[in-house]
């Protein structure tokens, strides 16, 4: 963090007293391709919003010498770059976050790698921001790299873009250029549900309407980069969000103290009002909000807080506490878009675990139907998925966990698929659908397999592209059945 | 009721949030206690996770021996005040081998006397799990950490292989031979240490606020004599300095400046003013370049 930038912006009596700019605090996740430019983009941000003290500007002077990266210029990416192996090869392996702050806006900038290889960082970075800086080289346009990065953007929740045209300086300032790739981006931006997509032609090298604005682009009437980010809304929740708090941990203490800590993911509580266990279904009534400054009245979405309940529940660890009105879904089956992690590919026969807010699901088994194709952006069936890819799936839970879709409550719609071997997160997912009480495996389970589908399946072969299709239709009809309450277990056929 | 900024209340419900999900998941955590500002905050962090429950895991502090006595006296001071469970760990062999900060250099005193003093505590405690401190904005390498950071085997840490931490969700499953260093206090900042002791009304090491102290001038740095085992070079002489400390670590090697702060407010002011980086004042960050990831990759904090 800059303390010279706060010492310019903040007296001691803001210190002491201080003003609120929580709202105002904005997570920035800067991605794009290969040397597009990123860490110079953000060093070069740092370096002119006065960020930088002076030892790290003495630094970075003396290593740009040496390594006499960008001719007699400063190397500003020095700044961001902090592994040995990063420097030696000039490459971002893994995020960078970074703090600062302006006199309107304190900043968390989450700088992440271009590389193919690293995309699983980028991907956590993503998952991090309210809002991404898509940085295209002006020479090159939108490349496939971009078009993942945007995918990844858009499967985490983002919803507010800036594509920074970079390298301005580099195609002669030129307007058209910049348009054309503005036009490209917008076009393929139409796959996501972005809400708000703003470019802004930038060289970060020179400068040129980063912080400063540029005299070289005069057609270009739009904010500079800070000028935007210091001004756009972060993201916020909505007023009238249901109640969530998934419950990690039950804390005891003398005089019979029992309380559920966790950290509120959405709502607002108030003491005196019915709580409702969502997997059992048991209510209390609240009866304290307890912390260590002191009992409070009410809890938002974001405090860690210990709720003591009037009647003891059985529950622990991976209960979601809630409301008594909207619940989520006690689902077993779900589906979902993920973006797969791990440098091992998707294996059907590898023993996997659900692991949502605080609970951890065993998976009874994950079957993938879609891919995104990076090139069109659009869905194109298949049976598996391998590190980068982002796939549909549908996964059967081994047990029944409380759940909500991830455009409805994010952060209790999101999770991670961890190998249950060597305990490995390899893919991220928001859930897109849920049903419940369908994996509830008695006698009565109907299992749809080759035999039993074979006069719908007839006309398929032993090819991946069959195969996809034949778990396809399997999955409709499992949906179909389990609509008219059939419990359904699909065979996969592999 | 504290008075906090909305952005501090934000950080320190996201730091309880850590330290409940390691404590959930792991089954032997304990907490590194370094007795300076970030572990002040880093222990009060603690307290309030799991207030009124006591603390489900013991202090680890690793002594080198050659800490400054007002920190050893501030640390057995809060342990008895808060009824901590203490644990204080000394690498004996190498103690008895003098292995000091004076007759060897920074790296090989760090790595015997600090990295490997450490893995053998949590060998010995059987530990699967150490909060620690260490915040991004502190070194370039810190920077890239995630807040469960795996270590492998040996406690050693590779870079290239971070656990994807996506959204909130921290998974905490280990694979064969892993342990754990988990970071509560990631997206704090230096400023945001000071803001938060201060708004909390938290007692610090008195070191922090500048006093009347004997020093010498050492190759640029002013250097405290806490003791009598520190050799003087020829012609120099202890001369009594207003200084404070901006970080604490072993006295040799925490380079000390020259302040009239003597109190809360006007160390903020001028923590806030400063013109360098905490860590300059840190000497064993600077012997080589990538000097931190390198101790970090077998097995320093």
């Amino acid at each position: 963090m800059t303390l010279a930038a706060v010492s310019q912006t903040e007296a001691l009596q803001p210190v002491l007293q201080p003003g609120d700019k929580s709202e105002a605090m904005l997570r920035l996740l800067t991605c794009g391709s290969v040397d597009d430019g990123k860490s110079t983009l953000i060093g070069r941000l740092l370096w002119d919003a006065a960020g930088v003290t002076d030892d790290q500007r003495a630094q970075v002077m003396h290593a740009s010498h040496a390594r006499a990266v960008n001719g007699e210029r400063i190397d500003f990416s020095l700044l961001l770059d902090g592994l040995v192996a990063e420097r030696e090869q000039g490459i971002t392996i893994d995020i960078a976050w970074r703090y600062f702050e302006t006199e309107r806006r304190r900043f968390v900038i989450i700088d992440s790698p271009g590389h193919e290889q690293y995309t699983r960082n980028m991907a956590t970075g993503a998952s991090h921001a309210d809002v991404a800086i898509l940085l295209v080289d002006a020479r090159h346009g939108v490349k496939r790299q971009t078009r993942r990065h945007a995918a990844i953007c858009n499967l985490v929740g983002i919803k507010k873009v800036i594509l920074a045209v970079n390298k301005m300086d580099q195609i002669g300032w030129s307007e058209e250029r910049y348009r054309a790739i503005e036009e490209d981006f917008r076009s393929l931006a139409g796959n996501f549900s972005f809400t708000d997509i703003t470019s802004i032609p930038v060289a970060a090298l020179t400068g040129a309407n980063v912080v400063a604005r540029s005299e070289e682009m005069p057609w270009y009437g739009g904010p500079t980069l800070l000028e935007y980010l210091e001004s756009v809304e972060a993201r916020t929740e909505p007023e009238d969000a249901p109640f969530r708090m998934p419950v990690q941990m039950v804390l005891r203490a003398a005089n019979d103290f029992r309380g559920y800590a966790g950290t509120v993911t959405s709502g607002t509580i108030r003491v005196g009002e019915r709580i409702v266990d969502a997997r059992s279904g048991l209510g209390a009534t609240l009866q304290r909000i307890s912390t260590m400054d002191g009992d409070l009245a009410s809890a938002s979405s974001g405090d860690a807080v210990t709720l003591v309940l009037d009647t003891d529940l059985d529950i622990s660890r991976g209960a979601v506490l809630t409301e008594t009105q909207r619940r989520p879904t006690n689902a077993d089956v779900i589906e979902a878009r993920l973006v797969w992690l791990s440098e091992k590919p998707f294996d059907p026969e590898a023993g996997y675990l659900l692991r949502t807010a605080t609970d951890l699901t065993p998976v009874t088994s994950v079957s993938v139907s879609t891919l995104i194709d990076f090139e069109t952006l659009s869905s194109t069936q298949a049976h598996t998925c391998s590190m980068n890819d982002i796939a549909d799936c549908r996964i059967l839970l081994g047990r029944s966990t409380a759940l909500d879709l991830f455009g409805d409550l994010p952060l209790t719609g999101n999770f991670v698929l961890v190998n249950a071997l060597d305990g490995a997160t390899v893919a991220g997912g928001v859930i897109t659908w849920v049903q419940t009480g369908a994996a509830a495996v008695g006698d009565n389970v109907l299992v749809l397999d080759r035999a039993r589908l074979s006069g719908l399946c007839a006309d398929l072969g032993d090819s991946p592209e069959d195969r996809a299709e034949y778990d396809r239709r399997a999955q409709e009809v499992a949906i179909l059945l389990r609509s008219a309450g059939v419990p359904v277990l699909i065979e996969t056929d592999r | 009721m504290t008075a906090l900024t909305s952005h501090l209340k934000l950080l320190e419900a996201e730091s309880i949030h850590i330290f409940r999900e390691a404590a959930a998941q792991f089954r032997a955590p304990v907490l590194l206690y370094s007795i300076g500002k970030d572990s002040t905050v880093l222990l009060h962090l603690a307290r309030k996770a799991f207030w009124p429950a006591k603390l489900p895991f013991p202090l680890l502090h690793v002594d080198t021996t050659w800490k400054f006595r007002e920190m050893i006296a501030f640390r057995d001071r809060t342990a008895s005040e808060m009824g901590l469970d203490l644990i204080v760990h000394t690498n004996h062999d190498g103690a008895a081998k003098n292995i000091n900060p004076f007759d060897y250099p920074p790296s090989v005193y760090t790595d015997i006397m600090k990295t490997q003093a450490l893995r053998q505590a949590l060998d010995n405690g059987g530990y699967d799990a150490a909060f620690g401190g260490a915040r991004r904005d502190e070194e370039a390498s810190r920077a890239k950490e995630r807040v469960f950071s795996f270590r492998a085997g040996g406690h050693s840490w590779d870079p290239r292989l971070q656990r994807p931490e996506m959204w909130q969700l921290l998974n905490g499953r280990l694979g064969k031979d892993e342990t754990v260093r988990v970071f509560p206090m990631s997206n704090w900042t230096e400023a945001d240490v000071w803001r938060y002791i201060t708004l909390e009304q938290l007692d610090v090491v008195p070191l922090y606020f500048a006093k009347e102290r004997p020093t010498v001038e050492r190759d640029g740095q002013i250097l405290m004599v806490d003791d009598e085992r520190m050799p003087l070079k020829p012609g120099e002489k202890p001369t009594m300095r207003k200084i404070r400390f901006r970080t604490l670590g072993c006295y040799p090697l925490t380079a000390a400046i020259e302040s009239e702060a003597a109190d809360l407010d006007s160390l903020v002011t001028e923590t806030l003013g400063a013109r360098v980086s905490e860590r300059a004042g840190r000497l064993i960050d600077h012997d080589e370049a990538g000097a931190m990831e390198m101790k970090k990759r077998e097995g320093y904090f």
